[in-house]
């Protein structure tokens, strides 16, 4: 292990160029993560912010939020439900916003709520006041300004700020649900909701009930609902599900293209080193001691090429288009390392048959 | 003729030389191959994806006959968010150079199709007015209201010719569908074009409380001779608050697309970053193993350029199998993934990204050629020759 090190010391640049490849892989790794995170994450922060176990949607909307109605007698069957602790209604306007001191209109889902969000505080007790998602900072929105929702320029005044509650990469803004309707009603006059009805309900289930069979208790009891996991409704979000897969695929192929080039890279140094490992092996060294210095480079070169990703990685976000949906977490940069790791280690080991296969004897040959 | 027949004699040595040593050493160029492939098939299957998804985005816009789109300057060129209200599109229609002009609605539906319901988009738009489907490929457009032309990618969903969608909670506002068209799905959802009044009455079936259905957007064909850019500024010069566009720019700035494109160009530069270093690097190390041989032969009188030429041919042959192997990977994904997106590779996609990644691939290798024509014949009667 030690000659291998210092073979690495002493001529860090034979290295360099399967390091600089890992590095740019690295990037491309981390780059796609971030864009799986960020399409992700943008998407269905209003679902998984939820207290709520359980999501009710009308039957015909397939698990729309745009799509479905609940109206008030529906809402009265599902409180009678056993094993429902409570009821909240919610709702949602996509709709663009005029920020004080902009010129661009800033995208807002603006989310009508009668409480009952991690994160997010209890609904307003104003009405044309709510909490902003960190997301609308990026168009310019700051505490205190009055933003003017919709083709009528509804003026909403931003008191306070809530982080990942996004929904289709519109940063959210959370309302009570007098202002909701206001707003959906000017601005997509053909969805307008009456008083009472909502979109969806969040259903609270009570302590020791099954959410499983609470679910099929309230559609039984409707007879015109779906009610769902607040998991199942985020994999309902449009796209959620195809993103997820290819990107994913796209990834593990990324990977399989890092092993690859370890491989690659150290099958031809292998081959290079022969004569040498001959002599090694004749002066005593085992296959088993060869094999671990060819490892201990491959996974040497692998860290460093990951720490000169991470660094391109960030120079990289700083440029990054603002319209680009990426954002860099830190459970996916693990991931990225260990995958980076693993490829190299089974890459590099991939030279374990020609290691073995030198003779001592040629040495001498 | 006969000049060109030199040139092929002069290649000789160099191809004979290149060929016979891939022959002799076919593990270590397919890995290369095989590696390159690798590459080959993530650009293409991303470029593949890029081409459907954008296509699947924003083809309804596209395969639409209004060549100028007005959306309410609130929707950021979103179609989803926009509304026309009945009075500007009446001050759209009175623009001069306006040579008709008519309501265009659009909206998802939860849809009964074939039998199970499914999220449908549907435009509706005037018969006989701009806002038609262009790309027909089976039947007729509709020329009543309840009839309607959906998209031939659809067809095994319950969206063929003859086939009944129906819309609303009680399926009261049903469509036959009688054509199909080519490129007209939108927001990545099988697509419907049928009458104005018709949408409008799924959409009131849907939401009874709405006072009424307002346009999506106003479509518009300009008069003869009237340029469709110059009628789109001239309708945001005069009529408020609207966004008028050319339907190129309609379907370039559909929410997503620019955003889509930056992301896939990202990768595909970083993608094809790494193809450059792994071609580079292979034959770098490959020119080093093999510089003791080298120069014994340019001592024996080989010409430098006979040797750089068949690292070079080496280099295009293995970046062309890579290609070619990337490209069947791709086409066999698309056959046996059953998913919307994988397509099998357009071919002009194929041929522009092979080219990118050849020229990467010969660029890659210049460093080698350089290495070797740089060889000292002399050096060969050192006694560590080459071995550096």
């Amino acid at each position: 292990m030690r000659l291998a090190l210092r073979e690495l010391r002493r001529r860090p640049g034979r290295f360099a160029v399967a390091g600089g490849a890992m590095a740019f892989l690295t990037v491309l790794l981390l780059f796609l993560g971030g864009l799986l995170d960020g399409l992700y994450l943008g998407s269905t922060g209003l679902i998984r912010s939820q207290a709520a176990e359980l999501l009710t949607f009308s039957d015909d909307a397939r698990l729309s939020l745009l799509r479905s109605r609940i109206d008030p007698p529906v809402r009265d069957e599902v409180e009678a439900v056993d094993g429902v602790e409570s009821v909240r209604g919610l709702g949602v306007a996509l709709v663009a916003a005029s920020v004080p001191g902009e010129n661009d209109l800033a995208d807002v889902s603006l989310v009508g709520y009668e409480g009952g969000v991690e994160g997010v505080p209890d609904p307003p007790e104003a009405d044309f006041v709510g909490y902003a998602d960190r997301r609308l900072e990026a168009f310019g929105v700051e505490e205190g300004d009055r933003l003017g929702l919709g083709p009528d320029g509804i003026e909403v005044e931003v008191v306070g700020w809530v982080e990942d509650t996004s929904f289709l990469l519109q940063g959210g803004l959370w309302v009570t649900p007098a202002t909701w309707r206001e707003v959906l009603g000017s601005a997509r006059p053909d969805a307008v909701l009456a008083d009472g009805t909502f979109q969806a309900l969040a259903v609270t289930v009570a302590p020791g009930a099954d959410p499983a069979a609470v679910a099929s208790a309230i559609d039984e009891a409707t007879g015109s609902t779906e009610t769902v996991t607040r998991d199942e409704a985020v994999l309902a979000l449009p796209g959620v599900k195809e993103q997820s897969s290819t990107l994913s695929a796209i990834i593990n192929t990324t990977f399989l293209v890092v092993g690859i080039v370890v491989a690659l890279f150290f099958a031809l140094v292998t081959l290079e080193r022969s004569a040498l490992y001959a002599v090694l092996k004749a002066i005593g060294a085992s296959s088993r001691q060869l094999l671990v210095g060819v490892v201990v480079q491959a996974v040497v070169v692998a860290g460093a090429a990951l720490a000169v990703g991470g660094l391109l990685t960030f120079l990289l976000s700083l440029v990054v288009p603002p319209g680009v949906p990426v954002q860099f977490e830190g459970g996916r940069a693990l991931q990225v390392v260990v995958g980076v790791l693993v490829a190299s280690v089974l890459g590099s080991a991939v030279s374990l048959r020609r290691v073995i296969k030198v003779d001592p004897a040629d040495a001498i040959s | 003729m006969s000049s060109n027949l030199d040139s092929l004699h002069a290649l000789r040595p160099t191809l004979g030389l290149a060929f016979r040593e891939m022959r002799r050493a076919r593990l270590r160029f397919g890995l290369l191959a095989g590696a390159l492939g690798l590459l080959a098939f993530l650009v293409l299957f991303q470029q593949t994806l890029l081409t459907s998804l954008l296509g699947y985005f924003t083809g309804a816009l596209e395969s639409q006959s209004a060549e100028v789109l007005v959306y309410g300057e609130e929707a950021r060129t979103s179609v989803e968010a926009s509304v026309v209200l009945p009075d500007t599109v009446e001050e759209v229609a009175g623009v001069e150079g306006v040579g008709a002009s008519a309501p265009l609605g659009e909206n998802t539906f939860t849809a009964q199709v074939g039998g199970s319901l499914e999220d449908v988009v549907v435009f509706g738009y005037e018969l006989g007015g701009p806002g038609a489907p262009t790309t027909l490929v089976e039947g007729r457009l509709p020329e009543r209201d309840g009839e309607g032309v959906a998209s031939d990618l659809d067809v095994d969903l319950g969206l063929d010719i003859g086939d009944v969608v129906a819309l609303g909670p009680d399926e009261d506002v049903p469509i036959e569908i009688v054509g199909l068209a080519a490129d007209l799905r939108f927001s990545v959802e099988p697509t419907v074009f049928t009458s104005f009044a018709t949408f409008a009455a799924g959409r009131e079936a849907v939401n009874p409380d709405a006072p009424f259905v307002p346009a999506s957007l106003v479509a518009v064909a300009p008069a003869d001779g009237v340029d469709p850019a110059e009628l789109a500024d001239r309708i945001n010069a005069e009529v408020d608050g609207v966004e008028a566009l050319t339907r190129a720019d309609a379907v370039a700035q559909a929410p997503g697309v620019a955003e889509t494109s930056q992301s896939f160009s990202i990768v595909f530069l970083l993608a094809y970053v790494v193809v450059a270093i792994v071609t580079g690097f292979f034959f770098l190390i490959l020119t080093i193993q093999k510089q003791q041989a080298f120069t014994l032969l340019r001592a024996i009188g080989a010409d430098g350029g006979v040797l750089a030429g068949a690292v070079m041919v080496q280099a295009l042959v293995v970046t062309l199998v890579g290609i070619l192997l990337g490209a069947g990977a791709t086409a066999l994904v698309a056959v046996l993934v059953d998913d919307d997106f994988a397509q099998v590779p357009d071919p002009r996609t194929v041929l522009t990204t092979g080219t990118v990644i050849i020229v990467l691939a010969a660029l890659a290798a210049l460093p080698s050629l350089r290495r070797v024509r740089r060889l000292e014949p002399a050096d060969a009667a050192q006694p560590s020759a080459g071995l550096t």
